[in-house]
């Protein structure tokens, strides 16, 4: 009984101080959400505060239910005060608090579409091309294939500082700059050398009976490639998948770099732009369109929690 | 004797040549967005360009003028030191720490939900997250300032990033405390592979808390600790971006790092040449580390199936 009790007692203490750094991890974050709800005003009267709109939708949420008709003046998105009563008022606050999140989406959706478009087609280039080499490279042996397995793998000896600037240059002469091409096919370029990795690694392990009875009953390499390897790879397949978008998705720099004049900004690049320029005027819009950038990832992350966790970590070898 | 229809190559021929066309598009790709950019990083580095005008080759010029002549390269790497070091410190000692706390938690079902916490700001961009703390500690109304008045220390109120004397460490300081959730995870999964035999001989011995912590987890992890470390060093020498994002190197000079600098010279100041320069040396700082890393800390193979 009061081993039981010590143990708790240590759990408690243990989880108060992991607590600690976890609060101290989010302060940012909670920040940022908390103010994408509050007005330049609010924050130039009191900087650390709860958003003025949530508090008169509280108010307003009472007077509802309790029926009273108090009369509450809320803010327009154009700035005028409007006066409401009821669940209308409560409406009205909803969406006083959330115009940062409707003047920012404005803006974000065009990159939101890009980020999307360019993460698709690089994550299906990726699995597809590195899948493709990983299984040619493990499964047979044929004339120059060790050559082209070091050259493959060669390439994760070269840092991104040393490309760069040269690869700046090969887009630049192929003529690829401001196309969705810039991104994507550097990308997939990049991305499929360590999925080539990390497919091989698993379709070693996979027993070659299996093959040889595909191939005695007539199979050839494609029927192989989608009716065996690629149901059997599917968990890999999720961490290669969720490693290249995690990457593609926090990209910047690149983005930033070859769309010169801003036509394909993605998530990442778009929001520096936004940060740099007038937008950044309301501090709301901002926080807003920070947040709204999280959400995609935050359901990749709800739903598929076991492989993103494989992603994160696998990923990080890539460096 | 031939008979009909033979096919033109053999059979093995022709097996070797349907794999070559398999892996047709991969290798094209690779050549032009890796290998051709890996040589012209090497070859574009004795020329030199300017905007409008032929390319003409200068030899070593620029890579004189990077190492004996530039003004930047010194301070440059000494604040790429300073971040590194920094870098290296926090990693290898707060997430350890906070893997070793959740790790002695005794059920599973909560040792689970804080290892996913930790990694829960993962989902927020990186940019993002650097303009934030940019907000938190630019402004003379950033949250930083705005802690020190409320804790009556006006006098310590500042631009963080803007004043000379503090933008290195202020730009150290981003991050805070520096829990990464992916350290943890290693760290965590280092410590998890701890043999039971191993936990209960120290046990017998006597050995617990914090000598424990000292003299059996952290041997253990030994593997995992070097992992960060290289990767670390690695990040370290080459990434810019949240120094981009966060002072642009300025005020003058005072937080510019190398990495920073070959991105000025080729995408503001058209100086791709000398850009590639930086480049290179940037690659053999960091294929040394690697050397070293391999020669002294054996086996970064065994390193990479963990995590």
């Amino acid at each position: 009984m009061t081993g039981e009790r010590r143990r708790r007692a240590r759990d408690l203490a243990l989880m108060l101080c992991i607590g600690g750094f976890g609060a101290l991890t989010l302060i940012p974050f909670a920040f940022a959400l908390n103010n994408s709800f509050r007005a330049n005003y609010e924050m130039d009267h009191a900087f650390f505060g709860f958003p003025e709109n949530f508090k008169g939708l509280a108010r307003a949420t009472v007077a509802a239910m309790s029926g009273s008709d108090t009369v509450f003046r809320v803010e327009t998105d154009a700035g005028d005060l409007i006066e409401a009563s009821g669940w209308g008022a409560v409406g009205r606050y909803w969406h006083a608090a959330t115009k940062g999140y409707r003047v920012s989406w404005g803006t974000l959706r065009p990159y939101m579409i890009n980020t999307f478009f360019v993460c698709g087609a690089t994550t299906l280039g990726v699995v597809a091309l590195g899948s493709i080499s990983a299984y040619i490279l493990s499964r047979y042996r044929f004339y120059g294939s060790r050559i082209i397995f070091y050259f493959i793998i060669g390439t994760m000896m070269f840092p991104a500082a040393l490309t760069l600037v040269p690869s700046f240059m090969v887009v630049r002469s192929l003529g690829l700059l401001n196309t969705y091409g810039a991104m994507v096919l550097p990308y997939i370029a990049g991305g499929q050398v360590f999925a080539t990795f990390v497919f091989k690694g698993f379709f070693d392990g996979l027993p070659e009976e299996l093959f040889e009875s595909a191939r005695i009953d007539g199979a050839g390499h494609f029927r192989i490639y989608i009716d065996i390897v690629l149901p059997l790879s599917k968990p890999v397949l999720s961490v290669v998948a969720i490693m290249t978008i995690l990457g593609t998705w926090n990209n910047f720099l690149w983005p930033f770099i070859v769309n010169t004049d801003g036509r394909y900004h993605v998530i990442a690049s778009g929001l520096y732009v936004l940060a740099t320029t007038n937008f950044a005027q309301n501090y709301s819009s901002l926080f807003a369109a920070y947040m709204t950038a999280s959400i995609p990832l935050l359901l990749l992350f709800t739903y598929a929690t076991k492989p993103f966790v494989q992603g994160v970590t696998s990923g990080a070898f890539k460096a | 004797m031939t008979k009909p229809g033979r096919p033109l190559f053999g059979y093995r021929a022709r097996f070797t040549l349907t794999c070559y066309a398999l892996l047709a598009v991969q290798m094209t790709l690779l050549v032009v967005f890796v290998y051709v950019p890996v040589f012209w990083a090497f070859s574009k580095s004795f020329f030199q360009f300017e905007v409008g005008s032929e390319s003409h080759f200068v030899g070593f010029a620029n890579y004189t003028e990077l190492l004996f002549r530039d003004p930047t390269t010194l301070p440059s790497l000494l604040h790429m030191l300073f971040l590194t070091a920094f870098a290296v410190c926090v990693r290898l000692t707060i997430p350890l720490v906070v893997a070793k706390l959740i790790h002695s938690l005794s059920r599973e079902k909560s040792r689970y939900l804080f290892r996913i916490l930790f990694l829960v700001p993962v989902v927020v961009p990186g940019v993002a997250v650097q303009l934030i703390w940019f907000g938190m500690i630019y402004n003379d109304r950033g949250m930083a300032n705005e802690l020190l008045r409320a804790v009556g220390l006006e006098h310590w109120v500042r631009g963080w990033l803007s004043d000379p004397s503090t933008a290195l460490v202020a730009v150290a300081f981003v991050g805070f405390p520096w829990v990464g959730g992916f350290e943890v995870l290693i760290y965590y999964a280092g410590l998890s592979s701890i043999p039971e035999s191993v936990t209960e001989a120290a046990l017998l011995e006597g050995c617990t808390g914090i000598q424990k912590f000292f003299r059996i987890d952290i041997p253990m992890v030994m593997s995992q600790l070097k992992l960060i470390l290289i990767l670390t060093i690695i990040g370290g020498v080459q990434s810019f971006e949240s120094l981009f994002i966060l002072t642009k190197g300025g005020p003058g000079f005072k937080t510019m790092v190398p990495g920073l600098w070959m991105y000025f010279n080729a995408f503001s100041f058209q100086r791709m040449g000398y850009a590639c320069a930086i480049g290179v040396c940037l690659f053999f700082i960091i294929f040394g580390l690697t050397v070293l890393n391999m020669r002294y800390f054996r086996s970064t193979t065994e390193l990479e199936g963990q995590g």
